[in-house]
C-alpha cells in the first residue's frame, strides 16, 4: 500500500517537473505571464479612474454680473475643470463635437439683475453623454451647486442671513463610505484586474498544455505510459495553480501593496489558500475547452466563449442588482462571481471564514461539479 | 508581387479555416455572443441599489424621509435594520450597498425649526459605484431639506408653500443631453462594443493561424518554396481580414436591429474605416504572430495586449479627456482610441470624413507600420 503511494507521488513529481520545465522554456510566454502580473496591473490602477474627475468645462457668460461670476467660480476640482470662455453657440458645440469639452455652460443676460429682483431665471447647461453616467453625475453636481447658490441668494434677499442657518430645519447627511473612504478607484481597478488576469491563465494555461499534447501526438506516449488519466491531468492543473498563485503574489506584494497602499485587513494565508482554491476548479472549465477542441485553435475560441461571460457576469464591471434577471441567475454560476467577494472580503474588509462561507460554498461547490464532470468526459476520450 | 501565388496561399488558408467547422464557425459565434453579452450585461447605469433603513426615530418625518429614497427608482428597499451593528453585517455580506441611519430626535429637530443630522453608510468596495450612489443620496436628501425649509419659510413669512419653495429655488438648470438625448447606456455602449470586438477577434485569429503553421512545422514548406515574404503574408492574412469584414456587418446588424441605435452617419464612410481599423488589428495579431512561437503564447499576448487597452483605454467606459496623465498617453499609442472616435461619430453624431478624416488617417499609419514591423521581422530563414 505505502510503496504504491510512493509510486503514485514519484510519478506525480516528474510530470510535474516536465510541465514545468515545458512552460519555463518558452520564454515570451514567461516574460508575459509577469508582464501580465505586474506592468499590465499597475497600468490598469494607476490610470483608470470610472468617476467624474476634471470634467472639462466650457463657460458662456453673456450677463457678466457679480452673480454670475460668483456662481460659476463655484464649479471646481475635483468635479470640474475650467477650460475658459466661448463667445458663439456655434464655437461652444463644435468643442463638444470634437469631445475638447464635456459640457457648456451658458448664463443668460440680466441673469443677475433678475436674481436680485427675486425673479425666476435659469442657467443653461449642454452635456456630453456619450458615457452616460458621467453625462448624469455631472448634471447632478452641477443641480447641486446651482440650487445650493440659488437658496443662499434667496434667503439673502429675504432677510434670512446666512448666519441664521443653524435656525431653519435643514437635514445634514453625513455620508461614509467604508472600506474604502476615499473612493480609490486604484483598489478596486487593482484588485479586480488581478483576479481578471489570473482567470484568463488559469482556463488558458491548463486547456493549452493539454490540447499540445494532442496536437502534436505527444499524448499517444502518456497514455501508453502507466499514468491514469487523472495521473496525466492532476499535475497539468496543479502546475499551472502554482504558476499563477506565483503572479498573484507578484502583483500583490510588487504592485498592489507597494505602489497603491491596498490595506490587507484579512489573513493573506487565507487569501491563498481561497485562491488556490479557485484556480484549481477554474482549470476544470479549461479542461471543458480541452477535450471539446482538437487543435489548440478551437481551444482558444472555446476558452473565449467560457471566459468572456465569465469575466463579464462577476460583477466586476456591472453589480448584480443592475443586470437583467435572467442575467442575474447565471452570475450565480460564474466561479468568478463568488471570488471577487472573497477576494475584496479578505483584503479590503478583513472578513474570516465565517463571514465568506456561503461564497465559499458556492465557489466549492461549482468547481466540484466542473473539475469532476471536466475529469469524467476526458477519461472517455482515453476508452 | 505575384497575385496568383497570393491567391494560391489565401486559398489554402480558406480550406483550412473552413474544414476546421468548428473553428470556422466560432470565428463568427463568439464576436456576435460577445456583442450580446456586452450589451446585456454591461449596464453603466447605477440604479435599484439595495438598501435598508435603521430608523431610531420612528416619527412622521423619518419615515417621509426614508419614503423618498423608498419612491425613488434608483434604490430598492430591504427593509429596516434593527441597529447598527445588523446594518454593518448586511453591507458586509454586500445584501445592501446603502444603510440610512435616523437619529432619534430627528423629527423632533425638524418641527421645532432646528437641523437634523442623518448618516448614510456607503459600501466603498466599488468605487465608481459608490461615487454615483452618494450623488443621488445627496440629491433625494437636498429635495428633503429644501422641502422643510420652504415649510418652515411659509410658516414665518405667511407665503404658501409652494410660493415659497418658488422663491427659495430663483435659478432652473435646463441641461440638454448632446449626442445621446434618452441618456440611455446602450445607445452609448453597443457603437463602442463594436470596437472592442474588432479588437479582440482579428488578432487572435491571426495569431493563431500564423503560429499554428509555426508549430505545426508547415511553414518550412514556405520557407522552402519561392513564395516571397510578401505573397506569403498577404495571401495568409486576406481569409481572416474577408471574415473580420463579415464580421463588421454582422456587429453593425446587431448594434442597429437589436439594440435600435440609431445609425446617424453614412455607411459609405463607416464600413471602409471600419476596414482600415481591422487591418490595423490584423497587423497586431501579425506581430504578434511573428514574435511568439506558441501557440499558447500567441493568444495569451494578444489577450493582454488586446483586451486591456480596447476596454480601459479606449473611451469605453472612461472618456479619454478623464483619464490620468499615464493612461492618457498609452491611450494616444492605441489605435482603439481613434476608432472610438470614428463609430462614436458615424452612429451618434453622424459626422462623415470631413471630421473623423485625422483619426483615420492615423489608423492607415498606425496599420502600415505594424504591416512594416510584421514584414522586417517575418523572415524566411530563421536562426534557430
Amino acid at each position: 500500500m505505502k510503496a504504491e503511494w510512493q509510486l503514485a507521488w514519484r510519478r506525480f513529481a516528474v510530470m510535474l517537473v516536465k510541465e514545468l520545465k515545458q512552460l519555463g522554456r518558452d520564454r515570451v510566454l514567461l516574460a508575459f505571464i509577469v508582464y501580465a502580473f505586474t506592468a499590465d496591473i499597475f497600468l490598469a490602477a494607476s490610470g483608470v479612474s470610472l468617476s467624474l474627475q476634471h470634467a472639462a468645462t466650457l463657460v458662456q457668460d453673456m450677463d457678466h454680473s457679480a452673480q454670475s461670476r460668483e456662481l460659476l467660480s463655484r464649479f471646481q476640482p475635483p468635479y470640474f475643470r475650467m477650460d475658459g470662455a466661448v463667445g458663439q453657440d456655434a464655437a461652444a458645440l463644435a468643442a463638444l463635437d470634437q469631445g475638447r469639452a464635456m459640457l457648456v455652460l451658458s448664463v443668460p443676460p440680466q441673469f443677475g439683475k433678475q436674481l436680485a429682483n427675486g425673479q425666476p431665471t435659469s442657467i443653461a447647461m449642454q452635456v456630453d453623454t456619450t458615457n452616460s453616467v458621467l453625462g448624469f453625475l455631472a448634471t447632478s453636481h452641477a443641480q447641486q451647486i446651482i440650487s445650493q447658490y440659488g437658496l443662499e441668494s434667496a434667503m439673502q434677499r429675504l432677510g434670512i442671513g446666512a448666519n441664521a442657518a443653524r435656525d431653519l430645519p435643514q437635514v445634514q447627511n453625513n455620508i461614509r463610505v467604508w472600506y474604502n473612504p476615499n473612493q480609490e478607484d486604484s483598489w478596486f481597478m487593482g484588485v479586480a484586474e488581478m483576479l481578471n488576469i489570473a482567470t484568463v491563465f488559469a482556463v488558458l494555461l491548463p486547456a493549452a498544455a493539454m490540447v499540445r499534447e494532442k496536437e502534436r501526438g505527444t499524448v499517444e506516449q502518456l497514455i501508453v505510459s502507466p499514468l491514469s488519466p487523472f495521473g496525466i491531468l492532476f499535475p497539468k492543473v496543479v502546475s499551472m495553480t502554482g504558476v499563477i498563485l506565483c503572479g498573484v503574489a507578484l502583483s500583490l506584494f510588487l504592485v498592489l501593496i507597494p505602489v497603491f497602499a491596498i490595506p490587507v485587513k484579512g489573513s493573506l494565508l487565507l487569501f491563498f489558500v481561497l485562491s488556490g482554491l479557485y484556480v484549481f476548479t477554474t482549470a476544470g472549465l479549461g479542461l471543458f475547452a480541452a477535450t471539446i477542441a482538437r487543435n489548440l485553435a478551437q481551444a482558444g475560441m472555446l476558452s473565449i466563449l467560457i471566459l468572456a461571460p465569465m469575466l463579464f457576469l462577476s460583477g466586476a464591471w456591472t453589480p448584480p442588482e443592475a443586470m437583467p434577471q435572467w442575467l442575474r441567475g447565471l452570475m450565480y454560476a460564474s466561479p468568478l462571481h463568488y471570488y471577487l467577494d472573497i477576494a475584496f472580503g479578505i483584503l479590503l474588509k478583513g472578513q474570516g471564514l465565517a463571514d465568506l462561507q456561503p461564497a465559499i460554498l458556492g465557489m466549492g461547490g461549482i468547481g466540484v461539479l466542473v473539475f469532476g464532470f471536466g475529469l469524467l468526459l476526458f477519461r472517455r476520450q482515453f476508452d | 508581387m505575384n497575385l496568383q501565388r497570393v491567391l494560391a496561399i489565401a486559398g489554402k488558408e480558406w480550406r483550412e479555416i473552413v474544414r476546421d467547422r468548428l473553428f470556422f464557425s466560432l470565428a463568427f459565434v463568439v464576436p456576435a455572443l460577445l456583442m450580446l453579452l456586452f450589451g446585456y450585461g454591461l449596464s453603466l447605469d447605477v440604479e435599484n441599489i439595495p438598501f435598508a433603513v435603521v430608523d431610531h426615530d420612528h416619527s412622521a418625518a423619518s419615515r417621509d424621509y426614508a419614503y423618498r429614497f423608498i419612491d425613488s427608482r434608483y434604490f430598492q428597499f430591504r427593509g429596516y435594520a434593527g441597529d447598527e451593528r445588523d446594518a454593518g453585517r448586511l453591507i458586509g455580506s454586500g445584501a445592501v450597498r446603502v444603510v440610512l441611519v435616523i437619529p432619534p430626535q430627528f423629527g423632533k429637530s425638524l418641527a421645532q425649526g432646528r437641523p437634523a443630522a442623518i448618516q448614510t453608510l456607503v459600501d466603498g468596495s466599488f468605487p465608481s459605484r459608490a461615487m454615483t450612489t452618494k450623488g443621488y443620496v445627496t440629491a433625494i436628501n437636498a429635495a428633503f431639506s429644501l422641502a422643510a425649509v420652504a415649510q418652515a419659510v411659509s410658516q414665518a413669512s405667511g407665503l404658501s408653500q409652494p410660493e415659497a419653495l418658488a422663491q427659495l429655488t430663483p435659478i432652473a438648470l435646463e441641461s440638454r443631453y448632446l449626442y445621446n438625448q434618452s441618456v440611455s447606456s446602450i445607445w452609448s455602449l453597443a457603437p463602442k462594443l463594436i470596437m472592442v470586438i474588432l479588437m479582440l477577434s482579428p488578432p487572435f485569429l491571426t495569431a493563431l493561424g500564423v503560429v499554428r503553421e509555426k508549430e505545426n512545422g508547415s511553414i518550412f514548406n514556405i520557407y522552402a518554396s519561392n513564395v516571397s515574404r510578401g505573397e506569403f503574408l498577404a495571401g495568409k492574412l486576406a481569409p481572416y481580414v474577408a471574415i473580420s469584414s463579415v464580421n463588421i456587418l454582422l456587429l453593425w446588424l446587431l448594434a442597429v436591429l437589436l439594440y435600435q441605435v440609431p445609425f446617424k452617419g453614412s455607411l459609405l464612410f463607416f464600413l471602409p474605416a471600419t476596414l482600415v481599423y481591422v487591418l490595423c488589428t490584423t497587423g497586431i495579431g501579425l506581430l504578434v504572430s511573428v514574435l511568439v512561437r506558441t501557440q499558447v503564447a500567441a493568444m495569451i499576448v494578444t489577450m493582454v495586449v488586446t483586451m486591456i487597452p480596447a476596454v480601459l483605454y479606449s473611451g469605453l467606459i472612461i472618456p479619454i479627456v478623464s483619464l490620468g496623465a499615464g493612461a492618457h498617453v498609452v491611450a494616444q499609442l492605441m489605435p482603439a482610441m481613434y476608432y472610438t472616435d470614428i463609430v462614436v461619430g458615424c452612429f451618434l453624431k453622424g459626422v462623415g470624413l470631413m471630421s473623423l478624416w485625422r483619426p483615420l488617417a492615423v489608423l492607415a499609419a498606425y496599420a502600415c507600420l505594424l504591416f512594416a514591423i510584421g514584414y522586417h521581422l517575418f523572415s524566411k530563414r530563421p536562426n534557430s
